[in-house]
Order: C-alpha cells, then sequence, then structure tokens
C-alpha cells in the first residue's frame, strides 16, 4: 500500500527558551490522505500549534525539529529555506487564527490573495486578479468583483477567515493545515466555517489537518484525532473510537469537561 | 471629506488665534513699555506720549489686539504711515517692517530644516530598517549603540565641537555664512553642512531607534507570519508587508518635527550664527523686541497647526483604516 | 533637535496591559542583572548623591562653589587657569573655571543639584499634570475631553522653547528653579496626557470597569482602583524616558542664558561660558560636556531597559 499523502513520524519540536531547550512536541506521529480530515486536540500549549508551524517550517528563531515530514513520500524536515518557501502557499497552506490580525491592514485583500498565487505561479497582474475573485467566489463572498478592491476591515470576522481560507487554497495545495480556525467567530459563523471547509475539501480532495481546543467541533468534521497533552500525543484514533471509547485518561477528562445538555438538565431538576 | 477639512482648518484659526492672544497678553504685562523702548536715550514725555499714540498703546488691551489682528488681515495706520497687509508692526530696534524681517529670514531656516531632513530621513531611516532586518548582529549592536550616543548628546554641545574640530582647528570648513544658493554654490554647501549635521545627527539617531523598534513589532505580527505561510520571498515580505506598517507612524512624526523646525532651530541658527527665524527669535527677545517676537510665536505656531493638519490627511491617505470612505 | 521634551518622539507605547501589571519588583530584579544598566545606575547613583550631600561633599573637596581662588589662575595671562588639564591639582579636583578661579569640582557637584532637582521635580509636575488630565479626558469624554484636548493643541502648537525663553527671560530674577520647573512642566504634560487620555479610553471599554461599574463603584474609584494600575508602565516607560529630556531643557535653558541664574552653577551655563576658552583650557568644556552626556546617556539607556522589561513582562 502506499504511504498516506502526509506523514508525520516521530516529530520533536525543541525551542529555545530562558531556561534552556525545552521539548514542546515529543514524539508525535500521524498521517492524513487526500478527502481526509486529521483534528489535532489539546489544550493551550499543547503543542497543536508548534506542531504545524514545524510542517512548514515557520518555528521561532533557534527552534528545532527532529523526526520526519513527508508530503508524497518526500521529505520536508532538513530541506533549504528557499524549498520551504516554495512549498508554502504551494503544496501546503495554512490558515490561522484570528484573521483580523492575520491579514495586513494596510493592503486590499484582492492583493494579499493575488501575491500568492503570482510568488507560485506567476502570471500577470490581470491574470492573478481573475484568480483571486474566483478564489473569493468559492469562498462564497458576494460581490467579489467589487469587494476585493476592499480593505480587511470592511469584511466581517466570518468573511476575513473566508478571505484566509481562498488566499490559502488559491495554488490548490494538496494539504491545508487549519490552527484555531473559527475560534476567534461565533457560534453561527463557526458552523458556517466549519460547512465551508468541507464542500471545498469534497471539491478538491485537500488533506485538512484542523488544530483546534473544541471538541465539539472536532467531532463534527474530523475522521480521525490526535490528542496532544504537554506536547505529546496522548491518544490517536478515528474519531468513533475517541468520543465513544477514549483510552487515555486525558482524553476522558476533556471529554468530561464538555458541558453537555442532558448534565445540565439532570441538574437543574435536582 | 470637505467637511472634515474646513473643520479642521476652523480649528486652526482657533488655535492660532489662542496663540496670538496669549502671546499678546503675556507680553503686555511683562515687557517694559515699547514707547519707552522705541523712544531710546534722548527721550522727552512728549516724544514718548506721541509713540504711545501712534502705536495706540493708550487704548484698552483688547482693542489693541483686535487692531493688531485687523493689521495682519486688512492692513492698519500708524499715525500717517501705512502697513499694508499682513502688518506684523514695526521692529522696535531697527524700525523695519517685521514682515520683511521675516520673509527675507525665513529661506535660511527653510533650508536648514530641508537639508537636515534629507540627510536625517535617509540616515534614520535606512540605518534603522538595517538594524531591525540584522537584529541581534554586531552591526544592529552598534548601530544602535552609536544612536543612543548620538541621542544623548545636546545639540548645542555637538555644534560647538564640530565647529571646532573642523573651521578652528582643521580649517576645512569656513565660519557658516548663508550667502544665497544663486551667489555661490559652493560656499552655500560648506555654510550648510554644518549646520545640517548637526541637527540631522540629532535627529537621525532617533529616528534609527524608532524605526528599528517599529520594524521589529511589524515583523513580529500576525499578517508577516502569514505573508510567510504564503511562501512569499524575504525581500518582498519586507518591502511590500512591514514597511508600511513600520513607517507610517513616524510619517506622522516627522511631520511635526519638520514642521517645528520651519519655525527656526533656534539653538542651531544661533551657534553657527546663521540668520534665519530662529536666531531671529533669539535676538529679538534679548532686545525685548515685541513686535517682533510675536511675529516669530506666530509663525511658528502657524506652522506647527498646519503640520498637524497635514500630518492628519497624510495619515488618513497612508492607513485604510481610518479613512473616511463611503465602502 | 529642540530641548523641549517631545514625548511625541517617544516611541508608541502600545496598548494598555493585558495582563497584571509588571510589579516594580520584577523590573528591579532583571535590572540588576543587565551589565550596562548596573553601570548606569552606579553613575547615576554618582550624580544623585552628589546633588543630595553637595554641601557635605564641597566641605570635604575644601572649596565651595562661589569662592574665587585667584591664586590658581594665571591673571598675567588672562585668566587662565595655572597647570595643565585645566588646573586639576590636589586642592582643585576637576580644575578651576578661567578668570574666576572657582572650583570646578565644587561647581559640577552643585551643577548636579540643579539638574536633578529640576528634571526630576519638572517629571513629578508632567507627570501629575499628564495622568489626571489625561484620565479625565479619557473617562468622561464629552465636553471635559474637548476641552482638556483644545488645551493640549493649544499647548503642543506652542513654539514651546521661544515661549519658554522669552518668559524666562523678561521675568525678575526671582525663584529661578520653580519657575523653570512650572515652565518646563506647562508644555511638556500635553504629551503625557494624550497617551494616558488614549489608553484610558481603550481601557474605559473593558469589561472589567463595567463589571466594577455594575457592582457599584463610583467613578473615582474605577478610575484609581481599575484604571490607573494598568497604566502603570505607560506611566513609567514615558516618565524615566522624559527624565533625560528635561535635563537636558534645563541645560539648554541655562546654557542660552535665562536658566538658573548666576552665579549658581549649571552645567548648561558652564558650557556656554566654556566656549570662549575652548582653545586654552578644553577641560572646563569637557568636564561639564561629559558629565551632560552621561547623565542623559545614562538615563536613557535605564529608561530603554526598564520599557523592555516591561514589554517582556507583558508579552509574556
Amino acid at each position: 500500500m502506499s504511504e498516506a499523502l502526509f506523514v508525520v513520524e516521530d516529530l520533536t519540536v525543541t525551542l529555545p527558551t530562558s531556561r534552556g531547550p525545552v521539548d514542546v512536541v515529543k514524539n508525535v506521529s500521524f498521517t492524513v490522505d487526500r478527502d481526509d480530515t486529521v483534528g489535532i486536540v489539546g489544550e493551550s500549549g499543547s503543542g497543536k500549534s508548534m506542531t504545524s508551524l514545524a510542517v512548514l517550517g515557520l518555528l521561532p528563531p533557534g527552534g528545532r525539529t527532529a523526526g520526519s515530514i513527508r508530503l508524497n513520500g518526500e521529505e520536508l524536515l532538513g530541506r533549504s529555506e528557499a524549498e520551504l518557501r516554495g512549498i508554502r502557499g504551494n503544496a501546503i497552506s495554512m490558515v490561522f487564527q484570528d484573521p483580523l490580525s492575520s491579514l495586513n491592514p494596510y493592503y486590499t485583500v484582492g492583493l494579499q490573495i493575488e501575491e500568492g498565487y503570482r510568488a507560485h505561479r506567476g502570471g500577470s497582474r490581470r491574470e492573478a486578479r481573475k484568480v483571486a475573485i474566483e478564489a473569493l467566489e468559492r469562498v462564497r463572498i458576494p460581490d467579489p468583483a467589487r469587494r476585493i478592491d476592499h480593505y480587511p476591515h470592511q469584511f466581517s470576522g466570518g468573511q476575513r477567515q473566508r478571505i484566509m481560507i481562498a488566499m490559502a487554497l488559491c495554488c490548490s495545495p494538496e494539504l491545508l493545515i487549519a490552527d484555531e480556525p473559527t475560534t476567534a467567530l461565533d457560534v453561527t459563523v463557526q458552523a458556517q466555517i466549519l460547512t465551508l471547509l468541507a464542500e471545498l475539501q469534497a471539491e478538491t480532495g485537500t488533506g485538512l489537518i484542523f488544530i483546534t481546543h473544541d471538541l465539539a467541533v472536532i467531532s463534527s468534521i474530523a475522521q480521525r484525532v490526535l490528542v496532544m497533552c504537554e506536547g505529546d500525543a496522548v491518544e490517536y484514533g478515528t474519531a468513533e473510537q475517541i468520543f465513544s471509547d477514549p483510552q487515555h485518561e486525558y482524553t476522558r477528562a476533556l471529554l468530561d469537561a464538555v458541558p453537555r445538555i442532558d448534565d445540565l438538565i439532570e441538574e437543574v431538576a435536582l | 471629506m470637505t467637511r472634515y477639512v474646513i473643520g479642521r482648518l476652523g480649528g486652526v484659526v482657533v488655535i492660532l488665534l489662542a496663540v496670538c492672544l496669549f502671546t499678546y497678553l503675556i507680553f503686555f504685562k511683562l515687557s517694559p513699555d515699547p514707547a519707552v523702548m522705541i523712544c531710546g536715550k534722548t527721550c522727552t514725555p512728549e516724544r514718548i506720549d506721541s509713540i504711545r499714540t501712534v502705536l495706540g498703546l493708550n487704548q484698552p488691551l483688547l482693542t489693541q489686539f483686535w487692531e493688531f489682528l485687523q493689521g495682519i488681515f486688512a492692513g492698519r495706520d500708524y499715525g500717517t504711515a501705512h502697513c499694508s497687509a499682513p502688518c506684523l508692526g514695526y521692529s522696535f530696534q531697527t524700525n523695519e517692517s517685521v514682515w520683511t524681517m521675516l520673509t527675507a529670514r525665513l529661506p535660511v531656516s527653510i533650508t536648514v530644516a530641508v537639508g537636515a531632513a534629507v540627510l536625517w530621513l535617509l540616515a534614520g531611516v535606512a540605518g534603522g530598517l538595517i538594524s531591525a532586518v540584522k537584529q541581534g548582529t554586531w552591526w544592529d549592536r552598534s548601530a544602535m549603540a552609536l544612536a543612543l550616543t548620538g541621542v544623548s548628546v545636546p545639540n548645542y554641545v555637538l555644534a560647538l565641537v564640530l565647529q571646532y574640530v573642523l573651521v578652528v582647528k582643521l580649517q576645512v570648513l569656513p565660519f557658516p555664512s548663508a550667502p544665497a544658493f544663486a551667489d555661490n554654490p559652493g560656499l552655500w554647501f560648506e555654510s550648510y553642512l554644518m549646520p545640517w549635521t548637526v541637527l540631522a545627527i540629532g535627529y537621525a539617531c532617533l529616528y534609527a531607534r524608532l524605526t528599528r523598534a517599529n520594524v521589529i513589532d511589524t515583523l513580529a505580527e500576525n499578517f508577516v507570519r502569514t505573508a510567510r505561510a504564503k511562501g512569499l520571498q524575504r525581500s518582498l515580505i519586507l518591502r511590500r508587508h512591514a514597511l508600511r506598517p513600520a513607517l507610517t507612524p513616524i510619517t506622522t512624526i516627522f511631520g511635526m518635527d519638520f514642521a517645528g523646525l520651519l519655525g527656526g532651530a533656534l539653538i542651531t541658527e544661533t551657534v553657527f550664527g546663521l540668520n534665519g527665524i530662529g536666531k531671529l527669535a533669539a535676538d529679538s527677545i534679548a532686545k525685548n523686541d515685541q513686535p517682533v517676537i510675536m511675529a516669530v510665536t506666530l509663525l511658528a505656531a502657524f506652522f506647527v497647526v498646519i503640520g498637524n493638519v497635514v500630518v492628519d490627511l497624510v495619515y488618513t491617505a497612508l492607513d485604510p483604516r481610518v479613512r473616511v470612505t463611503s465602502a | 533637535m529642540s530641548t523641549t521634551p517631545t514625548l511625541l518622539e517617544v516611541e508608541e507605547v502600545g496598548a494598555p496591559t493585558s495582563g497584571p501589571p509588571t510589579s516594580t519588583q520584577r523590573i528591579l530584579t532583571r535590572l540588576v542583572h543587565d551589565k550596562a544598566a548596573v553601570l548606569c545606575l552606579a553613575f547615576l547613583l554618582i550624580v544623585v548623591l552628589m546633588a543630595a550631600f553637595a554641601p557635605l561633599i564641597t566641605k570635604l573637596s575644601g572649596w565651595g562653589p562661589y569662592e574665587f581662588d585667584s591664586s590658581a589662575v594665571n591673571s598675567a595671562l588672562g585668566g587662565v587657569p595655572h597647570g595643565s588639564l585645566g588646573g586639576i591639582s590636589g586642592e582643585h579636583w576637576f580644575g578651576v573655571e578661567p578668570q574666576n578661579g572657582r572650583d570646578l569640582f565644587a561647581r559640577i557637584v552643585y551643577g548636579a543639584r540643579v539638574s536633578i532637582t529640576i528634571a526630576l521635580s519638572a517629571t513629578v509636575l508632567t507627570g501629575i499634570l499628564g495622568v489626571v488630565l489625561g484620565m479625565l479626558a479619557g473617562f468622561y469624554r464629552g465636553w471635559v475631553d474637548q476641552l482638556i484636548s483644545r488645551v493640549m493643541d493649544f499647548l503642543m502648537a506652542f513654539p514651546a522653547l521661544i515661549f519658554m525663553i522669552a518668559i524666562l527671560s523678561s521675568l525678575p530674577a526671582g525663584n529661578r528653579p520653580v519657575l523653570l520647573v512650572l515652565v518646563i512642566s506647562a508644555f511638556g504634560w500635553p504629551y503625557l496626557a494624550r497617551v494616558i487620555r488614549g489608553q484610558t479610553m481603550t481601557l474605559a471599554n473593558r469589561e472589567f470597569v463595567e463589571a466594577a461599574r455594575a457592582s457599584g463603584a463610583k467613578d473615582l474609584a474605577l478610575v484609581f482602583r481599575e484604571i490607573l494600575p494598568n497604566l502603570r508602565s505607560s506611566i513609567i516607560v514615558m516618565s524615566t524616558l522624559a527624565v533625560p529630556g528635561y535635563i537636558g531643557t534645563e541645560a539648554g535653558l541655562s546654557f542660552l542664558g535665562v536658566g538658573v541664574t548666576p552665579p549658581t552653577a549649571s552645567w548648561g551655563q558652564m558650557i556656554s561660558s566654556s566656549v570662549s576658552w575652548y582653545s586654552v583650557d578644553p577641560m572646563f568644556f569637557a568636564i561639564p560636556g561629559a558629565f551632560l552626556f552621561l547623565t542623559v546617556l545614562s538615563l536613557t539607556v535605564l529608561g530603554d531597559k526598564i520599557r523592555s522589561v516591561i514589554d517582556a513582562g507583558e508579552a509574556a
């Protein structure tokens, strides 16, 4: 059987701190297939974001990695900066948590999408603009031909996140990493974004890594789940396994912490 | 938009009026009798009286102030002499029209300001940018140590040292004399070189530190992280994503600093003996030449207030979030 | 660069603290471990001690700041001090002033007194005015804000240097130091107030203020107990960086002859007098110049360090 699209094997990330080097990610392994969604769940500080940054080589200065990260069988760790640049935004894209601060307020959204496209595909500004308009359409931004010249502050939070997603998908990446993309949004908008991601994935067959601390969100979109705690991969399995039969006590604690309506009803009834 | 500009200009007028009134009051209270001053040595009470009448000094304060304001816009009459608009009065010392004195000296101050500004922007901003990009390297550390030193030296000390070394000891430059550019370009350049350098050093060091801090902060922003995650080239990220946000606040500060300099770099001009507005201010204060002091104060305030408005307008042009647009 | 304290040029003190304010304890501990900061603190301590104990010190060194020692200068040569380096000797540790033979060490020590007292008082006064008025404007908004902001605009539009010189030169020689402090503070507070006003406006909208208000806290209590602690780091940073500016301003005004009246010693005034003696007695220029430079430098470096500790504390 050929290897999965994206393989992370025994990944260890070490960051320099004032107290000496600290392993913030310890021997983490997981795989992502085409059209597959893997959710990474954990609290703040569990190392889930660092894992994703390590994939793209975006660790803070002084950070080191060990282990293996492979896309289509090719090793990513140890690649040169130039090679990594070719991969970022191209084969592997990332969407971040706070869309307001993740977009440059000084430039139009059109420019910010176009520059990503032109960095990898070249082409004229006119072509890039067409691609950008299409990208906006794909993420259901109304009136894209006009709004492409608007600035980030002129959009709502949900729309900004869609724009981030459009930006990430404009070069048809094979893998999309979404780091807490819905955490800064309200619940209804959250649902819209999740639906959008699912639809886009179905259209393009992109692999998706979805990082969050919110179990409820994971349960609705992930096929497989990796639970992280303080840098360790605590549990890894299919969504059904994790939710119905958690093996590790940390996973169980996480699940228990989710407020459930039947528990609340019981409490109130008492 | 036009409403905004008109509103701001209205504010400008109000503030200038306030500055004018305040200055007038202070000098009214504090200065010795101008009539006595003009009269000079051979004075008689009758002469003093006639001078007071001509100058309108016997009238209530506010009437005097009102006539002063009128003079600026419509000209006024001093006895039989007519002083055309804008009338800022006549110097108590030399009897020259104050307006003429100002316009004669303004080019010097402007030359000093512009030359220094060019130097300090180039050195300061470029230096700060390079330091930020090379953060932590020996270049960064030495540049910032130099900047720290430059910020801590009082500019008159620097002026004196430079003048001593370059003019007296090494005799590389002449004592500044500020000829017109057309007359003697070489001498013009040599004359202004030291004042430019002295002024520029202080500001350049300040701007280098500012720019470095701003660029470093901007590079830590989330949108720069996004730009990296898109696989953009480092130079593009710097040029496009880091520069605009980092430099926009500096434009504001530069506008205010430059406006302040247009009103005359008092200390620099005095030390180098350049006949600009600054030196005029210092001299007229020393001699208690009221009309000139008033005019210089007004002029300096005018530049600052206008500068404020210009800076705000420029800022709205640069920062899309601040624009008064109809989206 | 004008010697007015343009706190405009202090790097924008960003948003107010999001977490608990950095404790003074933390700042001090961090500073003690930084070599440069320790050096600066040491030098500043010397200067402050000089200022505080000036009379005692000059008693020890033997000469007061106003005493003339004509034996130390060569009146035949126009008043040049005897000996090299401006007359440095066991008698006069820093040498003497040309012509009048006053002990330079004593004058430096008393000059420190002038510089430190005026700069510190101006910083305190500016601090009080700036914080109180800034908070009032930012908290109450409306006409209070309009009024205070117009006054601030007015003061900032004023060519402060010209005005300071004009006022100082036309007033009688009475209590100069007090006057200097008042004039410097009058033009300095708007810059601090502006920053405080902005941050107060941001903070006043925060939830914790609403919560306090909902639990019945009166306005004054809100302002002082909820908002003020969060402004602390901005206040510390801006005040620390204002002190060197005010030292420079006082020195500049004294240099121009409108500062403290002679025979009171001031570093700026000494520099001004030293100009004509430059070629024969450079030490007369170098010593006050060096003290002025090093004091401003130490304060600026310290201010930088404090600010980076505070920033790091907030980022953590």
